[in-house]
């Protein structure tokens, strides 16, 4: 595989929201707009890239029964250190992604690419991995917080088209299930011909 | 105008000013059966809190196994509460290191999955045969991290906090019984190919959770 | 790797003794920056929401106030050439209501025009409402700031308006509105204490056990 099939194969060919069915939980919960769902996708990208580079340098070393508590642990010790250097050194970026950091720890798309190629793959293909498995992250929750926010409070990144009474239910949980399920319809009527 | 007229802070409700006055306020008290029913129902853990999606949408074809998978996941959860709960008002409060807190959780679920995995077999087969393959799979399931971390959260006592962990365990699974025996029926019925899968089961889960809105305002939230 | 007990034992010692170490060594770091930043985003909120900033203004003190678990300050914010006062910006969680995931903790600016006072400006320093819904009580110019500001909270209602208050609720968020409406409700109280007018004889035989603290005595 080439390195740059490594970083676009994410974005359809394996999306992760709609193609390996991964991290559906932050997925609804966040994306209620559309900059929600990009701050998430953004955060979770940079913790997927460092945590791959770690978990395919420690690889040898872990036996194979204490595999997935190890990798936890270290994407959890990860994602704290990030949280707090974040918090430090820039507070403006903390305050506007610092909600999404703590909730990447259960995310199961990080352990998930752990598993499927981090474990297996040199450390700059792992890179590669998460930056494309982020990138199709990012995109798709983008593209959830959009149709959601468009739908149930009439605006597109905070920029307001249609006013009066909209469908709040597509900003409440129901809507999230809903919307996320019509665009996999839609992801696998056009993308999977 | 006549401003004069109103007295000043005659709008401040009693137990504010009782605040002020005596330095501490009654904190709402909720009764262990709103815990369980708002737990259950109205906050229920898959529906509305978003915790535990990939099991639900994995597991949960059958209602056999989804029933399985939900006992799996109340024992862990119980378990997994009291654990935490001890780790937390002994380890970690004490020793200032509450920002320990998610990776000392996630280390004792695991490490908890593990050994409930090689008691049960060696004490009880045939439990372990009807949970065993599920075992494993909860580790990942970030509802019980998430339980864990709320119950701190929202600083429950220890009773409070394991019949807490119980009810959100027994909300997962009726969403998860519930969800199987939906999905139980879809497979006979004639789906159009691009909705298959995933895409019906999100679907039928949106639904299902508009139903659950339903019991919005039943009981006060914990 | 094959696993054997020994070194699946090892293993994980290892792996958690370093990361621990790790995590420990950059919250040391850390701490004081965390610190600093988050008294100087206080600061700032203590300025903005009296419409005014660091350069033109400074603290002249803070006066604190310990309900049980809460604390609630009040700063008093006076003009750095003539040392007039510019107005309190008090610093108030929502004591009595909780928000729909935990109590929000709110930073009110109560300027004095005439006989009585008004609301400058609300920044909202803590909450962990649902991402848009409650959460929009963040945003610049949401309904419930807009209910509230330049009105004088004497003449306030700390209710939503559909139980008959003067709080408009976020659209679909009355939970984090009751909350917003009582944290705004603890601030005027503070503000009203810190400056000597509270009218707390109702509770003067309780008076007794207060754990109220002030650094200053105001007026």
């Amino acid at each position: 595989m080439s390195k740059l099939q490594i970083i676009t194969k994410g974005i359809i060919k394996e999306n992760p929201t709609f193609s390996l069915v991964l991290g559906m939980c932050p997925t609804i919960g966040v994306t209620s707009s559309a900059i929600n769902g990009m701050g998430m996708g953004v955060a979770t990208m940079v913790v997927l890239i460092m945590s791959n580079m770690v978990i395919s340098m420690i690889k040898n070393v872990v036996p194979d029964k204490v595999r997935i508590p190890a990798f936890i642990v270290v994407i959890a010790s990860f994602v704290t250190i990030i949280e707090m250097l974040m918090q430090a050194y820039v507070p403006a970026l903390y305050a506007s992604l610092g909600v999404f950091i703590p909730l990447i720890v259960v995310n199961c798309i990080i352990l998930g690419r752990a598993e499927a190629f981090a474990s297996k793959n040199g450390v700059w293909d792992s890179a590669l991995d998460g930056m494309g498995i982020g990138l199709g992250f990012t995109l798709s929750l983008t593209v959830i917080g959009a149709v959601r926010e468009a739908l149930g409070s009439g605006a597109i990144f905070g920029y307001t088209f249609a006013d009066g009474v909209m469908p709040l239910l597509f900003i409440l949980a129901p809507g999230g299930f809903l919307v996320l399920g019509y665009l996999m319809v839609m992801f696998n009527k056009i993308a999977k011909r | 105008m006549n401003m004069m007229n109103i007295l000043i802070g005659e709008n401040i409700s009693a137990e504010v000013l009782d605040g002020f006055a005596t330095g501490s306020v009654a904190v709402q008290s909720i009764t262990l059966v709103a815990i369980v029913i708002g737990a259950i129902f109205v906050n229920n853990v898959v529906l509305s809190q978003f915790l535990g999606i990939c099991p639900f949408l994995g597991v949960s074809s059958k209602v056999e196994t989804s029933l399985g998978m939900g006992m799996a996941v109340t024992f862990v959860m119980a378990l997994s509460s009291v654990v935490t709960w001890c780790l937390q008002t002994y380890v970690l409060n004490p020793f200032g290191i509450g920002y320990m807190q998610t990776i000392a959780f996630i280390l004792v679920i695991a490490a908890l999955v593990q050994m409930v995995e090689i008691v049960l077999k060696k004490v009880s087969p045939a439990l372990y045969q009807a949970l065993g393959i599920f075992l494993p799979l909860i580790t990942t399931n970030c509802a019980v991290l998430g339980v864990a971390i709320i119950t701190i959260q929202k600083d429950f006592d220890l009773l409070t906090g394991v019949v807490y962990s119980v009810a959100t365990a027994l909300g997962f699974a009726l969403a998860l019984v519930l969800f199987a025996g939906i999905r139980e029926r879809l497979e006979v019925e004639d789906v159009p190919q691009a909705m298959r899968g995933v895409p019906i089961a999100l679907i039928t889960a949106g639904l299902l959770a508009m139903a659950f809105m339903g019991f919005a305002n039943v009981v006060p939230l914990p | 790797m094959k696993s054997s007990l020994k070194n699946m034992v090892l293993v994980l010692l290892l792996i958690s003794t370093i990361t621990a170490f790790l995590v420990a060594l950059v919250n040391d770091l850390t701490k004081d920056a965390i610190a600093e930043s988050n008294t100087k985003a206080k600061n700032m909120a203590k300025y903005a929401v009296l419409g005014t900033n660091d350069t033109e203004a400074t603290i002249l003190r803070d006066t604190t106030c310990t309900i049980g678990d809460f604390a609630i300050t009040v700063s008093t914010v006076v003009r750095n050439d003539d040392q007039t006062v510019i107005g309190y910006a008090v610093e108030a969680p929502s004591i009595t209501k909780s928000g729909y995931a935990d109590r929000i903790t709110l930073m009110v600016g109560f300027k004095e025009e005439g006989e009585g006072a008004v609301i400058n400006a609300v920044e909202v320093l803590s909450q962990k409402e649902t991402p848009g819904l409650g959460a929009n009580m963040t945003k610049a110019g949401n309904s419930l700031e807009r209910s509230i500001v330049a009105k004088n909270p004497a003449e306030l209602t700390f209710a939503v308006t559909k139980e008959g208050g003067s709080f408009d609720a976020l659209t679909g968020s009355t939970i984090s509105s009751r909350a917003y409406a009582n944290a705004v409700e603890t601030a005027y109280a503070g503000y009203l204490w810190a400056t000597g007018r509270l009218n707390t004889e109702a509770q003067a035989e309780s008076m007794t056990g207060s754990t109220i603290q002030s650094d200053s005595n105001l007026m």
